[in-house]
């Protein structure tokens, strides 16, 4: 058990190394581009990290946590455009200005999807199975469509702000501190996930994962547990799209869409449901097969399908699986 | 009455009545168990048992009636609420955390039962206040050494072991046990009945059972479900001396 232990710790550890060199080899060899693909992939595997939570570690197929990235970066988009004009974002019940300081912005955004995320969870919970798919989508749907038809931020051709905002010390336009700070956040994340999902409630949670009834009957509610995981996964995701918004200095209903959510999905499934890098993995291969493919041709995305019907069928462990040979996370 | 709280009920059923439809599974149903007794609960098939231990448990509610634990009506309970009370209950197929360790699953039955599952910090295989006590129960139900098997690869027997080790870790004020010698080989099923002697030391224990020879050997009240009727309860004699229930359920096995 513990052999297995160190060798997914390994593993883990070896995608992450993986990220960080490809962003500091492109970096040394003058390839900014490059440098911000890997940010994107960090990015992106930040998101799948939080979907994890609630997908890979509880069971809860949402399919629409576009919302938490969606709001993740409209908080961001709409703070920034206020600091630069100095109007405040509202005065009722209290006056929020805006800011273009990431230390106070991403507590904003984590916040904002996480309340939206504990309204979505505590109604959608209430349902499983394809019901629990169908109602998160709706949900994310109804987001999205409002973002479109909401001109002050731009409506359906999004919000642009032009000056990335600050990090104390740091100069977040040189594409590698960005990265460094996007990668230092998936760490954290990943270290988060870590330590809840092997304490008492992450044996509840992926308890109830797997046996609903035998929970409740050591006197455990299920949905408690669930709406937390929710709640945190929905913040996770909140952070990545706060910081997918400062990557573009652009958001739009796109980052809102079921697209979206289920790109994210595609993120976890392909690197391995419930493997602690495995959506970090993910991430990083679709981007990968994003710019490689892409360029060959613009049906890359069948490509991708195919590639993922194959893992469904025959690597449920995703890519980390294969690299472990086994199943699943207990 | 000298000591009244002694000899008050456990758990105690008030005219439980259930319909599904024009079918009546549960037609007012009353029942006790009393502290150290073993009470079997039997009836032919489609009596209505699982229905009257699912409405015990709280997983679905009664149409009528009333059922008191330790004194308290805990009606409007919901199931996980009644199990940190200590009801603390088997399924009729044995019903696990496959992917957990046997370790993790009786830890889990700790933590539920300590009501503490908001705890985001300290790793569950390193807080002894949860790892201790399942060792504990673990060696109490017989899977000493067994600790770190994952659930899903165990035997039968062994599941079932495991069923009783996460109902002891709830700190039990009483056993309903579903059946719990399905499936059981002859050898198993010995042990187990010896396994379930014992558990009557902890707290009494409402025993749904088919296995005619333990329901015998165990218990000292036999209830028979026929139904959805209590049709007779009384001790081991009584029950096999009742004409009614030799002609409604004892009459088919003889």
């Amino acid at each position: 058990m513990r052999e297995t232990l160190n060798r997914d710790t390994a593993i883990n550890l070896a995608i992450l190394a993986l990220l960080v060199a490809t962003a500091v080899g492109a970096h040394l060899a003058g390839n900014g581009f490059t440098v911000t693909l890997a940010t994107k992939a960090a990015i992106f595997g930040l998101a799948g990290v939080g979907l994890n939570l609630a997908l890979g570690y509880g069971g809860l197929i949402s399919f629409g946590h576009a919302a938490f990235f969606g709001i993740g970066g409209y908080v961001t988009g709409i703070l920034a455009s206020h600091a630069s004009t100095g109007m405040p974002v509202t005065s009722l019940p209290f006056t929020i200005m805006g800011s273009n300081e990431m230390l106070g912005i991403w507590p904003m955004a984590m916040l904002a999807a996480g309340l939206v995320a504990l309204v979505i969870g505590a109604l959608s919970l209430r349902t499983s199975g394809v019901y629990f798919i169908m109602v998160t989508l709706a949900f994310a749907q109804m987001l999205y469509y409002f973002a479109i038809s909401w001109p002050r931020y731009g409506g359906e051709d999004g919000l642009s702000f032009y000056v990335r905002n600050s990090f104390p010390g740091l100069n977040t336009f040189a594409p590698i501190q960005y990265f460094a700070i996007c990668a230092t956040l998936l760490a954290v994340a990943l270290v988060f996930t870590a330590v809840v999902t092997q304490s008492r409630f992450g044996l509840a949670l992926q308890a109830a994962r797997q046996n609903s009834q035998r929970t409740i009957a050591v006197g455990i509610r299920p949905y408690a547990i669930r709406l937390t995981a929710f709640v945190l996964s929905g913040m996770i995701v909140g952070l990545a799209g706060s910081l997918y918004a400062d990557l573009n200095r652009f958001v739009s209903p796109a980052m809102l869409s079921w697209h979206m959510s289920g790109e994210i999905m595609v993120f976890v499934i392909l690197g391995g449901v419930g493997r602690l890098c495995g959506p970090v993995a993910g991430a990083a291969i679709f981007i990968l097969l994003e710019h490689v493919l892409g360029g060959i041709s613009d049906y890359w995305q069948a490509l991708l399908g195919l590639l993922l019907l194959v893992i469904v069928l025959f690597a449920p462990g995703g890519l980390i699986g294969i690299v472990t040979r086994r199943g699943r996370h207990a | 009455m000298p000591e009244p709280k002694l000899n008050e009920p456990i758990l105690e059923i008030r005219g439980l009545r259930k319909s599904f439809g024009a079918l009546v599974a549960t037609d007012d149903v009353s029942l006790d168990l009393r502290p150290g007794e073993i009470h079997a609960l039997i009836g032919p098939n489609g009596a209505g048992k699982s229905t009257l231990i699912k409405q015990i448990v709280g997983e679905i509610r009664p149409d009528a009636g009333s059922i008191r634990f330790e004194g308290q009506v805990i009606d409007t309970l919901d199931a996980a609420a009644r199990a940190r009370l200590g009801l603390a209950r088997s399924f009729q197929v044995s019903s696990v955390i496959p992917d957990f360790t046997v370790l993790q699953n009786v830890m889990l039955a700790v933590a539920g039962a300590s009501g503490a599952v908001f705890r985001f910090h300290l790793p569950a295989l390193a807080d002894r206040k949860l790892t201790e006590p399942a060792l504990f129960h673990i060696e109490q139900a017989g899977l000493a050494g067994r600790h770190l098997v994952p659930a899903a690869t165990l035997s039968h027997g062994e599941r079932r072991k495991l069923e009783i080790a996460m109902a002891l870790a709830l700190r039990p004020r009483a056993f309903l046990l579903d059946e719990p010698m399905a499936g059981m080989g002859l050898e198993g099923g010995r042990q187990l009945t010896g396994i379930l002697a014992e558990l009557r030391n902890e707290a009494p224990i409402l025993l749904v059972e088919h296995d005619m020879d333990a329901v015998f050997a165990l218990a000292d009240r036999i209830s028979v479900l026929v139904y959805g009727r209590i049709i007779a309860t009384g001790s081991v004699a009584e029950i096999r001396a009742n004409p009614e229930v030799r002609r409604s359920y004892l009459g088919e096995e003889a």
